[in-house]
């Protein structure tokens, strides 16, 4: 029972790290209606963002994360203007594959700039807390508070502000949206900024709590993918809720499964929704 | 003179080219000639890029600054060599595109110092198909045991020697409890297998545990170890998981030895890992010949104060694809093979390197070739004869070496 406890805690923490970029995926979904794999360079630039903002410049975690946000929004807005806007016409599947070559593109321009050594946030490493025979680490717990603030600050956006309304109008029904005269291109720039920031977000909790290179996004995107998946593609309530679903899943699989073959739960994961239930857990009928 | 319109084709100028085209084929044996007598093709297949970007490129360095030396004083018979880098990124499907190109495209005689055994398993059907002598790192014992005709020699000592080594470690250690922790790799099995042997012969109990390595957090993992409380835990993954793993055990609090794989635990793991976790942790690396010839030569070339093994080794591997295509007088994947084990000849003239060795070859001597990793005699499968092992540890963030 202590072991499933555990695994439980270690799986909500880490869900609520993975939901970060899983609602950057999906909100990109949500608006411009193709699955854009580029999110994966994306989290190592706002990781890298964070990086020379904690480690060079010796601002703390929480100031670097918002150098992550700004970094991976302003490189993604860049990318997308000067590559996938131009094939806005094709077909979703296209753009995802061009998404991919973005994305290859993008971790090259990485390795170029900061080489593939890994690197160390300028944070002391601490021990975990222990409450009773369950422990936690205080990196996990900042990590998952900033994730929820994160979370927070999204949510309050699409309900409070105008332009997170029209956000949704398009997300919601792009038709309608344009005839009401929303701009469907300035939605896309801020659909995409606020995707790869959270992306961003995404990779400087985890390069926080692990390391950072410039594949990192690449060795987490799978699990982004799949609790955008399982949440529903489009629903960012359901970003949030397929990432602790994934996380949780990705631990209690040890239970049964040996640890080798936890990669293989996003997979299912996908598989499962994409033939039971396509709209996923949360996500709108339409989708 | 006629008014010719530019680039109309005349009844003189269709008759022309046809009797080219037809004229071709008594051409083309010359066409081959040429072909045969350009310079010959060498390739590093090595890891700049993933795990394994640690050292790739110092191999490329050494192949390179041995090329350069043998083509300054002339080439192999008068024949000079090109050598062509292309990275794997430790990853063996960038690994067959790679020596995909390498083969067909630029038709090298060698691929060398293929560190990841996942690229070189994938890499060595290729390499015997179609006459390519692949000299590697990679050390996983499943390799040598491919149907490689002969196209493969590594120079690293095989994974099942490396695991009774860790295995040696533990019983030194007066360990009852070895952890082991891996990534799925083509050596886990036989690393395991040689921790489990010895240790179980010793009566020391052997947990292992395999994980995906491409995980971003290995807290569960981890978690398992602490309750399974083991005296000696090994922490044997690749230099990005086991930065991970490395700080996942500090934080657990763990306060039992700990020791992994020298390719692991690297200077850039002190970094990614920082200080605190790093402190402490012994690794085992083969050791390169530190004492000869060879290693004080190559350490002026490359102007370094200290060589890991793999620089060691590709330099070996240069040296040893050069001095066999000159002892076999014809270049080809099938001359290194055929005479790879011929210019160790013990009864021969001891040498160091390539010019000394081609000088000695073209006099008609007999060679016997001490490498910088050793003295690179190999058995009918390919594996390296000979090998030391070195024991080291991280203190206060620096790698140093220790007895015990």
């Amino acid at each position: 029972m202590e072991r499933v406890l555990q695994l439980v805690v270690n799986g909500v923490m880490a869900g609520a790290v993975l939901a970060v970029p899983a609602i950057g995926f999906t909100t990109i979904f949500a608006v411009l209606r193709f699955a854009n794999f580029a999110v994966a360079a994306h989290m190592a630039v706002g990781a890298f963002a964070g990086y020379v903002v904690n480690a060079w410049l010796g601002f703390p975690a929480w100031t670097a994360t918002l150098a992550a946000f700004a970094g991976a929004a302003s490189v993604g807005v860049a990318t997308d203007h000067l590559t996938l806007r131009r094939l806005r016409g094709y077909s979703a599947l296209t753009i995802a594959i061009a998404s991919i070559a973005l994305n290859l593109m993008v971790e090259n321009a990485l390795r170029f700039a900061f080489g593939n050594a890994p690197r160390n946030f300028s944070i002391p490493l601490m021990r975990d807390w222990s409450v009773g025979s369950i422990h936690v680490g205080p990196q996990q717990v900042e990590n998952a508070v900033i994730a929820v603030v994160a979370m927070a600050a999204l949510f309050a956006f699409f309900s409070l502000t105008t332009t997170g309304k029209a956000m949704r109008a398009v997300a919601d029904n792009p038709t309608l949206a344009d005839s009401k005269g929303i701009d469907p291109d300035h939605m896309a720039r801020v659909a995409l900024a606020i995707g790869m920031g959270l992306g961003g977000v995404g990779g400087m909790l985890i390069g926080l709590d692990t390391s950072l290179d410039p594949l990192l996004g690449f060795r987490s995107i799978l699990s982004v993918f799949a609790a955008a998946v399982v949440g529903g593609l489009g629903s960012i309530p359901g970003a949030v809720v397929g990432g602790l679903a994934i996380g949780l899943a990705e631990e209690l699989s040890l239970l049964a499964l040996p640890a080798t073959y936890k990669a293989v739960v996003g997979f299912v994961a996908i598989l499962i929704m994409l033939t039971l239930r396509p709209r996923g857990l949360v996500g709108p009928r339409t989708s | 003179m006629t008014n010719q319109p530019r680039g109309s084709v005349t009844r003189r100028h269709a008759l022309a080219g046809a009797a080219a085209v037809a004229a071709m084929p008594l051409f083309a044996p010359s066409i081959g000639r040429a072909q045969a007598s350009g310079p010959i093709r060498l390739a590093g297949l090595v890891s700049l890029t993933g795990g394994g970007s640690a050292f790739g490129p110092n191999d490329r360095m050494a192949h390179q600054a041995v090329i350069d030396e043998v083509n300054a004083a002339g080439g192999i018979r008068g024949q000079k060599v090109e050598y062509l880098a292309e990275d794997d990124e430790t990853n063996p499907e960038a690994g067959v595109r790679a020596a995909r190109k390498l083969i067909d495209v630029d038709k090298v005689s060698a691929i060398m110092s293929v560190w990841a055994s996942a690229v070189a398993t994938a890499v060595l059907p290729l390499c015997w198909e179609n006459q390519v002598m692949m000299l590697a790192i990679a050390a996983a014992d499943s390799i040598a045991m491919l149907p490689h005709q002969g196209y493969f020699v590594r120079t690293q000592p095989h994974t099942e020697l490396q695991g009774r080594e860790f295995a040696n470690f533990a019983i030194r250690r007066g360990a009852k409890h070895f952890y082991v922790m891996m990534p799925q790799t083509p050596f886990t099995d036989s690393v395991m297998r040689g921790i489990k042997d010895l240790c179980g012969a010793k009566g020391i109990k052997v947990s292992t545990v395999v994980y995906d390595a491409k995980k971003t957090s290995f807290r569960s993992e981890v978690d398992d170890m602490m309750r399974a409380a083991p005296d000696v835990l090994m922490i044997g993954g690749y230099q990005p998981d086991d930065i991970v793993l490395a700080k996942d055990v500090y934080r657990a609090n763990y306060k039992g030895t700990s020791v992994g794989f020298a390719y692991g635990l690297t200077p850039q793991f002190i970094e990614g890992a920082g200080k605190e976790a790093a402190e402490g942790l012994y690794s085992i690396e083969p050791i390169p010949a530190a004492g000869s010839s060879a290693y004080a030569r190559l350490k002026t070339m490359l102007k370094r104060d200290q060589l890991d093994t793999y620089v060691c080794q590709a330099y070996d591997h240069a040296n040893l694809a050069i001095l066999s295509l000159a002892k076999a007088g014809k270049s080809g994947g099938t001359a290194i093979r055929d005479n790879v084990r011929k210019i160790t000849n013990p009864e021969g003239l001891k040498v160091d390197n390539a010019l000394d060795g081609l000088k000695a070859i073209a006099a008609g001597k007999e060679i016997n070739y001490q490498g910088a990793s050793g003295p690179c005699r190999f058995d009918e499968h390919g594996n390296i004869i000979e090998v030391e092992f070195r024991l080291n540890q991280i203190r206060d963030g620096k790698i140093v070496e220790v007895k015990s």
